[in-house]
């Protein structure tokens, strides 16, 4: 009897103090992470969330040698300094698990507001599902343009989108023509003007595809080939050999990694020898594709950062030696993303005062961020409902990067755009397999 | 299919393009062509013998694929030299399969057989996502990898699509021979034609099917080791092919070892074919599509042409077993 | 009358049965009410889908013998068909389900007329690839969004009856629920009909069946367009549910596998099976991804456990889980 009396107790006293553990635990503010930790993008992921963690880390603690307000203090200090949790679930690539988890995150471990998810299909799954429940999320990394055209009122994108870098590819095109790139006299029009291009069949690579189109027709340039290819394809011959038949100038690609990396291979063996190949980051820019070494010099591919940026901005170096310290690479356009997705969330959440959903997303409406806070080489963040999209950051800016071969035999990429932040002379034309 | 008249015609849109896709295509096909025949002789002598379909059949030429794969760097060789060993690995999978699963899946109803074998190609699969992560790897270094023949008018052969269709030719060859002029050969035909009779006259079943499970096996695992030179492997590779293997073999006639290798020249070239299409296309004068082209289509036509098949001419080209 | 008598008579069940029945209804009519996390409620609506996806297969695979590895293609009509009506014209799931399902048995009486001219693996083979056919021509099609999907717009007043728009999962449940029920009863009258009676005389042995004057094709083909009218409704109920829908996901080979496995599992060709199929693979699949989820070495395991069970299942007793059920009762009924 008296055995079970004293169990009796003991578990009342635990549900009196467990809730009063919650209270302690109130100093939490506890954020949903959602990115693709195992699958065929399992690689982005891991540097997509050591980027956010970092971020998180900086914002936690009071840190000398970073130039950023977040690093001035411990915690958020208009919430009493409470400190950023990230709680990080993996989807694997699939929108479907990507909109149960975050679920999950809102229901069972009710996170104040949502980050990720890299791939465009899944934030799109992600971000409805918040809509719906009316929880904050802030895109770091996806650029599909239709995420941000659906009239959402719960969802902000730090990142520019692919409008956008698809035009910075054609004016680069256009400024190759008219001799306007570093360190290449101005090439002959008829040289350049028939394109080819292949995207792969999903919701980014399909919407790259139509911006290309567009684009291709404004600045009157022949797109003789477009097509649209079925993503993680073991097998592009065909696709390839059609690319190369109309003999195109420059060959334009939205590819993950596996599909980049057998892309340049299938070329390679095809002997092609276009004038220019053009990535629209995702595979192009990633440690796996940089393995094929000497193959893919002179290959360009967009990006949103790279460690030479360093060069003209203090901050991106002192953030860039941080991140290099604990992960041994040094920041991507998608690590450095995440980070300032998380860095984002942060200074809302400051700006905000509280974790309630509306405070949130009025300071989401109303924040700016100066550009000199940024790793990233962007004007700032700035998030404006203009032209039929809501909720997209207007401060951002991509770049193109060219691989090049550097001083320590490795291969590394060269900002050629925008022009003057050009930091090698561009090679042009490509040397052809 | 958007049209645009009036594109310009520069030289390459013009008959002789045409002419030389369909070059380019016909040989293309031919060297995929008699990889995919390789790939579906192992499913054809499993079939022949002992009337079971192998839904992990697929799986096995994932397993050849990343055995030759990861043994080569082990031994410090070249890809091309670790082919017997997928092949050794192959035959021991099949006769692992066979005394383990399959013996007991031929008591029972098709039902169980059909469920048993798509319970190994779940298991195989997802043990190699297991151990080998989902990311695709493909040979890097090789002698023959990165190298190529220019031939005629501008024809690219890669020597390690070359080298794949040499090899797979080969080993036709010897499957041929072995089954055509050796005794146990004979008694393989002789089951499969037979089975009690077999029986009667003194030879094994149980050895024969192990026997057939042994070839197919190694066979498969083979084709493996041969592709892995230009197509990468991941765990899911093995659908494709297994796919590609059914629709070559009723193609050519479930049972039917000259049937495989037509067969799969056959489906080869088609997949190859998208080029010419487009080539047609230009020559009309249109651009060659924007957004969906026949390429997304080229394996929606070898599954078709299963379905096609089946329906009106269920024996093949050259079956003789329903 | 007779019809409906059939449909409620579970006389052929021992008592034992019935009862464990019913305590299983009665705690699906209160699970929402228990404290449950939101897992365990998206777990319980996967378990309900597949448990209708089953009984739908189990007509054609189970009580006709023809295992169909093609089912996934019906999901996809069902959910496109819901989501393009109502992306376009806002026509609301009580009239756009009931015309998905319509679309996806005149497509399945098309297809199915060639395709049982074939048996066993060819068949099954064959089902794969009309299934393949058909996701790939999704996938390139503009009409439905192609590799994109659709995705379906939040109409902003929920709770909506009448376009199926909840925030909170036990409204999904709950209509889920009605639907289970009415497929279990339907399955149950079915096994009673003529049809029923012809489908199991046809798999004990076609060519007898045939000289007793049953035509085994059209049999063969009714019993395929049933399986088919019951994943089509899940698929638009699917459609609702997740509000984003894409080839890959509604109509891939995964799906159809999965949805044959889990009535094979629990036993083909009887009427509990799907649903213990379903109890089985559902949760462990859900829980076993969500510990392994992250832990890259380890992705994988759920399958890797699912093809070993199906393995062990198909070499020791085809008849699934309640053949073993079964099986074990026959032995006690002999001692």
């Amino acid at each position: 009897m008296r055995k079970s009396m004293f169990v009796v107790v003991a578990l009342l006293a635990a549900a009196l103090i467990l809730p009063a553990a919650g209270f302690a635990a109130s100093k939490e503010i506890k954020i949903g992470v959602l990115y693709p930790l195992t699958g065929g993008a399992a690689a982005a992921g891991r540097v997509l969330r050591a980027g956010a963690e970092l971020a998180a880390e900086i914002a936690n603690q009071k840190m000398a040698g970073i130039d950023m307000d977040m690093a001035k203090n411990a915690g958020i200090k208009s919430m009493g300094g409470a400190k950023i949790v990230l709680i990080v679930k993996d989807h694997q690539g699939n929108p479907q698990m990507g909109a149960d988890l975050a679920k999950k995150l809102i229901q069972d471990d009710k996170v104040v507001g949502i980050l990720g998810c890299y791939h465009s299909s899944v934030t799109k799954t992600v971000s409805a599902v918040c809509e719906r429940y009316g929880v904050p999320m802030i895109n770091g990394s996806s650029t599909s343009p239709a995420l941000t055209t659906r009239g959402f009122k719960w969802f902000w994108r730090t990142t520019p989108h692919d409008k956008w870098f698809t035009k910075d590819l054609f004016e680069l095109l256009k400024g190759l023509t008219e001799g306007k790139v570093k360190g290449v006299k101005a090439v002959p029009r008829a040289e350049l003007n028939k394109l080819a291009a292949a995207c792969e069949k999903t919701e980014w690579g399909s919407h790259v595809s139509e911006e290309i189109k567009n684009f291709a027709g404004q600045y009157k340039f022949d797109l003789a080939v477009n097509l649209l290819y079925a993503a993680k394809s073991p097998d592009l011959s065909s696709e390839v050999q059609g690319m190369i038949a109309p003999k195109p100038g420059a060959m334009l690609f939205a590819s993950y990694a596996s599909d980049a990396i057998l892309m340049v291979k299938t070329l390679k063996s095809m002997k092609a020898k276009p004038k220019l190949i053009w990535g629209q980051d995702a595979g192009f820019d990633k440690p796996e594709f940089r393995e094929m070494g000497k193959d893919i010099e002179g290959i360009l591919t967009r990006s949103v950062f790279l460690p030479s940026v360093a060069r003209v901005k203090k901050v991106s170096g002192q953030v860039n030696e941080l991140f290099k310290k604990k992960n041994g690479v040094d920041l991507d356009g998608a690590s450095a993303r995440a980070f300032t997705g998380l860095q984002t969330w942060v200074y809302v959440l400051e700006k905000a005062g509280s974790a309630a959903p509306k405070a949130i997303q009025k300071a989401c409406n109303a924040i700016k961020i100066p550009g000199d806070q940024l790793v990233v080489p962007w004007a700032g963040v700035k998030f404006e409902s203009v032209g039929g999209e809501t909720g997209q950051n207007v401060l951002g800016m991509g770049l193109i990067g060219q691989y090049q071969m550097q001083k320590d035999g490795k291969i590394g990429l060269e900002i050629v755009y925008p022009f003057n932040l050009a930091t090698a002379n561009m090679i042009y034309p490509l040397k052809g397999f | 299919m958007p049209w645009s008249f009036g594109a310009e015609r520069a030289g390459d849109e013009s008959m002789e393009a045409l002419l030389l896709a369909i070059l380019k295509a016909v040989v293309a096909g031919l060297l995929m062509g008699l990889v995919f025949a390789l790939v579906a002789l192992g499913l054809t002598i499993i079939f022949g013998v002992m009337d079971v379909v192998n839904f992990a059949h697929g799986e096995f030429l994932m397993i050849g694929m990343y055995s030759t794969l990861l043994t080569a760097p082990l031994l410090g060789v070249d890809p091309v030299l670790t082919l017997p060993i997928s092949g050794l690995v192959g035959a021991a999978l099949g006769v692992l399969c066979y005394f383990g699963l399959i013996r007991y899946l031929l008591r029972g109803p098709v039902i169980a057989q059909l469920f048993g074998t798509f319970g190994l190609m779940l298991f195989l699969r997802n043990l190699a996502l297991m151990i080998m992560g989902s990311e695709p790897m493909i040979v890097h270094k090789g002698i023959l990898v990165g190298k190529s023949f220019v031939v005629g008018p501008g024809i690219v052969l890669g020597a390690t699509k070359l080298a794949a269709g040499a090899l797979s030719l080969l080993a036709f060859w010897g499957a041929w021979w072995l089954i055509d002029r050796t005794k146990t050969g004979k008694a393989l035909t002789a089951t499969s034609l037979d089975k009690e009779a077999a029986m009667y006259m003194g030879i094994s079943t149980e050895r024969v099917n192990a026997l057939a499970w042994a070839l197919g096996g190694a066979s498969v695992a083979v084709a493996g080791g041969l592709l892995v030179n230009f197509w990468p492997v991941d765990p899911n590779v093995g659908l494709l092919f297994t796919m590609i293997a059914f629709a070559t073999v009723a193609l050519g006639g479930f049972g039917s070892i000259k049937g495989a290798l037509v067969a799969g020249v056959l489906i080869g070239m088609i997949v190859q074919a998208p080029p010419v299409w487009d080539a047609m296309l230009r020559l009309a004068g249109s651009n060659a599509g924007s957004g969906f082209t026949i390429h997304s289509f080229k394996y929606t036509f070898v599954y078709l042409i299963y379905f096609l098949i089946m329906v009106f001419r269920p024996q093949g080209l050259f079956g003789w077993k329903q | 009358m007779e019809a409906i008598k059939n449909a409620f008579d579970f006389s052929d069940f021992p008592r034992l049965d019935m009862g464990v029945a019913g305590a299983a209804l009665a705690f699906l009519l209160v699970f929402p009410a228990l404290p449950h996390s939101s897992f365990a409620m998206t777990t319980m609506i996967q378990f309900l889908m597949f448990s209708l996806y089953g009984m739908g297969w189990n007509t054609i695979g189970g009580y006709a013998g023809q295992v169909d590895l093609g089912k996934a293609q019906y999901v996809g009509i069902g959910a496109y068909t819901t989501a393009v009506m109502m992306v376009r014209w806002d026509v609301p799931f009580w009239v756009s389900m009931p015309l998905g399902m319509g679309l996806a048995v005149g497509w399945s009486f098309i297809i199915g007329y060639p395709l049982f001219k074939l048996k066993g693996h060819y068949f099954a083979i064959a089902t794969i690839a009309t299934s393949l056919v058909l996701k790939d021509l999704f996938e390139v099609w503009d009409f439905v969004g192609g590799a994109k999907g659709l995705e379906l717009p939040l109409r902003g007043n929920m709770p909506d009856f009448l376009y199926l728009q909840f925030r909170e999962d036990y409204y999904y449940f709950y209509i889920l629920l009605v639907m289970f029920l009415a497929g279990l009863l339907f399955i149950n009258g079915f096994r009673h009909s003529r049809l029923g009676f012809q489908l199991r005389a046809i798999k004990d042995n076609e060519d007898v069946a045939r000289s007793l004057g049953i035509n085994v094709h059209w049999s063969k083909i009714k019993a395929y367009a049933v399986a088919t009218a019951y994943v089509a409704m899940v698929g638009s109920f699917h459609a609702c549910y997740n509000f984003n829908i894409e080839p890959e996901d509604t109509m891939s080979l995964d799906l159809s596998v999965l949805i044959a496995l889990m009535a094979m599992l629990g036993g083909a060709g009887s009427l509990w099976g799907p649903i213990i199929g379903a109890s089985i693979l559902v949760p462990m699949r859900s829980y076993l991804g969500s510990w392994l989820g992250g832990q890259a070495g380890l992705a994988g395991l759920d399958l890797v456990i699912y093809g070993g069970i199906i393995m062990l299942i198909a070499a020791v007793q085809p008849r699934g889980v309640w053949g073993i059920v079964q099986a074990v009762r026959a032995k006690r009924r002999r001692t």
